[in-house]
């Protein structure tokens, strides 16, 4: 055992959970992945995993049986169901299930990985005051930006943003992302992502064109990324 | 009622009308019968009041005192025979003085009551020994110095068999008449019925492939008529709700199909010879992009089936108009900052008008009305989002100095998959509108271009008052 997290995949298909599987390793974990319930509850019971991503349509068995199950075992695990029915409904019929999260398919990779490091920690970290990245300093109390000493002059959503980013340094943002944690929607539409997109613009504009060196980076058909390069 | 609910409407019909006409007939006949009965037997009594006064002068006393009824004055001997009547003659002290021989020596009542045959006639039914019903009347009859109580009766049994013949015929006469009715009955029910008949057959034939047949009304204005022309009415709704349907699938998979196209041919081109990392990089990205794009059609079509399925009574609530416009329009100012677009909030802010409904559902309404404004005006242009209510409803009107709408567009625009003249390679995917206008469907309003402004477009949305009940 080398104090890495184990996470286990029950996800029956096989391309999806192969590329989970090589992702999730890439993030630092050590993943092993079932295509069945039966496979499923065998690696469970074997491998002790601190995390399942768990697909509810499975072959012959509803991945909310294994929940159910998993949590009248009273196993320790985080569970984060990842499936295609993505209703409210569905979401509340999870959680009350026993699931810790809930990601609708298709989901956005970065997120995923942001989600289960999120429910790793288990105790979340109280949200820093300041953050330093290269020159660029934030406050949160005072909701102020400094690049290289000098005050930037940000709306408090444009604030928002840099903060959201600055929180997730090094890490990849998508869009959904964005627009839950930093404009509170609850869907997303083709509106928001327009209004994201020129956020970000302006956003850059006052961050990253009066300074030789740039901290916002596009990262296509992802999202966006703040670190130093 | 079970054995009726097994039979159908016409013999329903029928078997109603011929008990009711039973009823009414049984009751007739009934009435007949006592009237006819209570008639006759008055005859019976008024014929024996006659007879009793022709009897008082053919009675006699002989020489030793008997009481005798002369009986020489018939024409012909035989005619005694026909004389039925029962007669007893006592005195006032109750002695019998004279007895019919058809009487055979019984009496006719027995003891003498107290002023019979005075003050009335004492009319009384009087059985003999042999069953037979006498029907008696007493009569008060002085001579030779001496009262005589005269009783004097006829036989029921003609009556009664006059009554049985009577009832018999009544009988017949009903049962003929009901068996006529019921028949006639059936041919009338059978005759207003027919129309259904035609009417199953036709609507029997009709299903999905032959939505466009209709049931033939033959007469506009009977209830039949009206019943088929509200049928035909449910046809063409259905049918065009077929057509809708139809021709939303293939647009549905159309604009599915485009994307994928598009998915596919990266793909395929990427990889049909060796490139630098960096052509990969973007090949994929440009994937990325296109699943993004799938994605969000995707999500607009559960949008649209989630509005279609109506406002879910669990995540409804009063929504406040005033600061959702206020919230949206905060929302979307950054996109008008960025082409210097005005908004002009206008009207009753501070109105205090509200809507039952799902909120996230008409925010996500206006969202894309002023999103629309905002895509379509020119640069610096104003949009104006104005916010109109009474007692009854509200009006929220966006206007823009954009391009406008042409006649022809005003209604087309709002169909899904919809796409303007020159802008299908404007972003979007065509269904902004028609959720918008399903959204506000659904809340009992309705939206529209307005057709009579001269420059840019002006979308109006109408929501009435339907707070919570």
């Amino acid at each position: 055992m080398d104090g890495r997290a184990r996470i286990l995949i029950i996800e029956d298909d096989r391309k999806l959970s192969a590329a989970l599987v090589t992702g999730i390793e890439g993030a630092g974990y050590e993943v092993k992945a079932a295509s069945s319930a039966e496979e499923g509850f065998f690696l469970v019971h074997r491998l002790q995993p601190d995390l399942i991503l768990l697909d509810l349509t499975l072959p012959q068995r509803n991945g909310l049986d294994i929940l159910q199950q998993l949590r009248q075992e009273g196993a320790d695990v985080r569970v984060l169901i990842l499936t295609s029915h993505n209703t409210i409904e569905d979401r509340v019929a999870g959680l009350k299930t026993g699931a810790d999260d809930y990601m609708g398919k298709p989901f956005s990779f970065p997120e995923l990985i942001a989600r289960i490091e999120a429910l790793l920690r288990r105790v979340l970290p109280a949200s820093p005051r300041r953050l330093t990245i290269g020159d660029l300093d934030l406050d949160s109390a005072s909701r102020s930006a400094w690049r290289n000493g000098q005050k930037l002059d940000l709306t408090a959503r444009e604030f928002d943003l840099l903060f959201y980013l600055s929180k997730n340094r090094g890490r990849t943002v998508s869009r959904e992302m964005l627009a839950r944690d930093v404009w509170q929607e609850t869907s997303r539409y083709t509106p928001i992502d327009n209004v994201i997109d020129v956020q970000m613009a302006r956003l850059r504009k006052k961050v990253d064109d009066p300074f030789r060196v740039k901290l916002l980076q596009t990262i296509r058909g992802i999202g966006f990324c703040l670190q130093e390069p | 009622m079970i054995l009726g609910a097994l039979w159908s409407i016409r013999t329903r019909l029928t078997a109603w009308y011929v008990s009711v006409l039973a009823i009414l007939l049984l009751i007739f006949a009934v009435i007949v019968f006592i009237f006819q009965y209570i008639t006759l037997t008055k005859q019976i009594v008024h014929d024996e009041m006659q007879d009793a006064v022709t009897v008082e002068g053919l009675l006699y006393f002989d020489g030793s005192g008997q009481l005798h009824l002369r009986q020489d004055y018939y024409s012909r001997p035989q005619s005694h025979l026909l004389v039925d009547r029962l007669m007893e003659v006592l005195d006032l002290n109750g002695a019998v003085l004279y007895r019919s021989d058809n009487l055979d020596c019984q009496t006719l009542g027995g003891a003498l009551t107290p002023g019979e045959g005075d003050s009335s006639s004492n009319e009384r039914i009087v059985r003999l020994r042999d069953g037979s019903r006498i029907l008696t009347i007493s009569h008060i009859h002085g001579m030779n110095g001496r009262d005589l109580v005269i009783r004097l009766g006829y036989s029921l049994r003609p009556l009664r068999d006059r009554m049985w013949q009577f009832v018999w015929l009544l009988g017949i006469a009903l049962l003929v008449t009901i068996l006529l009715a019921g028949t006639t009955g059936q041919w009338i029910a059978n005759k207003a019925m027919s129309p259904i008949g035609l009417m199953t057959a036709r609507a029997e034939g009709i299903t999905a492939n032959n939505l466009h047949d209709r049931l033939a009304v033959t007469n506009p204005r009977d209830e039949l008529g009206a019943l088929a022309a509200v049928f035909n009415h449910l046809l063409e709704r259905l049918e065009q709700s077929f057509q809708q349907l139809h021709r939303f699938t293939a647009d549905a998979s159309h604009e599915l199909r485009t994307p994928l196209a598009s998915l596919r041919t990266v793909g395929e081109v990427a990889l049909s010879e060796p490139r630098t990392a960096e052509q990969y990089r973007d090949a994929i990205s440009s994937i990325l992009e296109e699943t993004q794009r799938l994605n969000q059609t995707i999500d607009s079509l559960l949008l649209l089936a989630r509005a279609e399925a109506g406002n879910s009574e669990a995540t409804s609530d009063d929504i406040a108009l005033a600061p959702l416009v206020e919230e949206v329009t905060g929302m979307l100012s950054v996109l008008a900052e960025e082409k210097s677009i005005q908004l002009l909030l206008q009207g009753e802010m501070q109105s205090s008008f509200a809507v039952y409904g799902e909120r996230s559902l008409l925010r996500i309404a206006l969202i894309n009305v002023l999103h629309n404004a905002i895509k379509f005006s020119p640069r610096g242009g104003i949009v104006r989002i104005t916010l109109a209510t009474n007692n009854t409803e509200s009006l929220i009107t966006v206007s823009d100095q954009g391009p406008g709408l042409r006649e022809d567009e005003i209604n087309s625009v709002f169909e899904r998959f919809y796409r303007g003249r020159e802008n299908s390679s404007s972003p979007g995917n065509g269904l902004g509108l028609s959720i918008v206008k399903l959204i506000v469907e659904r809340l009992g309003g309705s939206a529209r271009f307005d057709s009579v402004v001269e420059s840019g477009a002006s979308v109006v949305l109408r929501l009435p008052y339907n707070r919570r009940n």
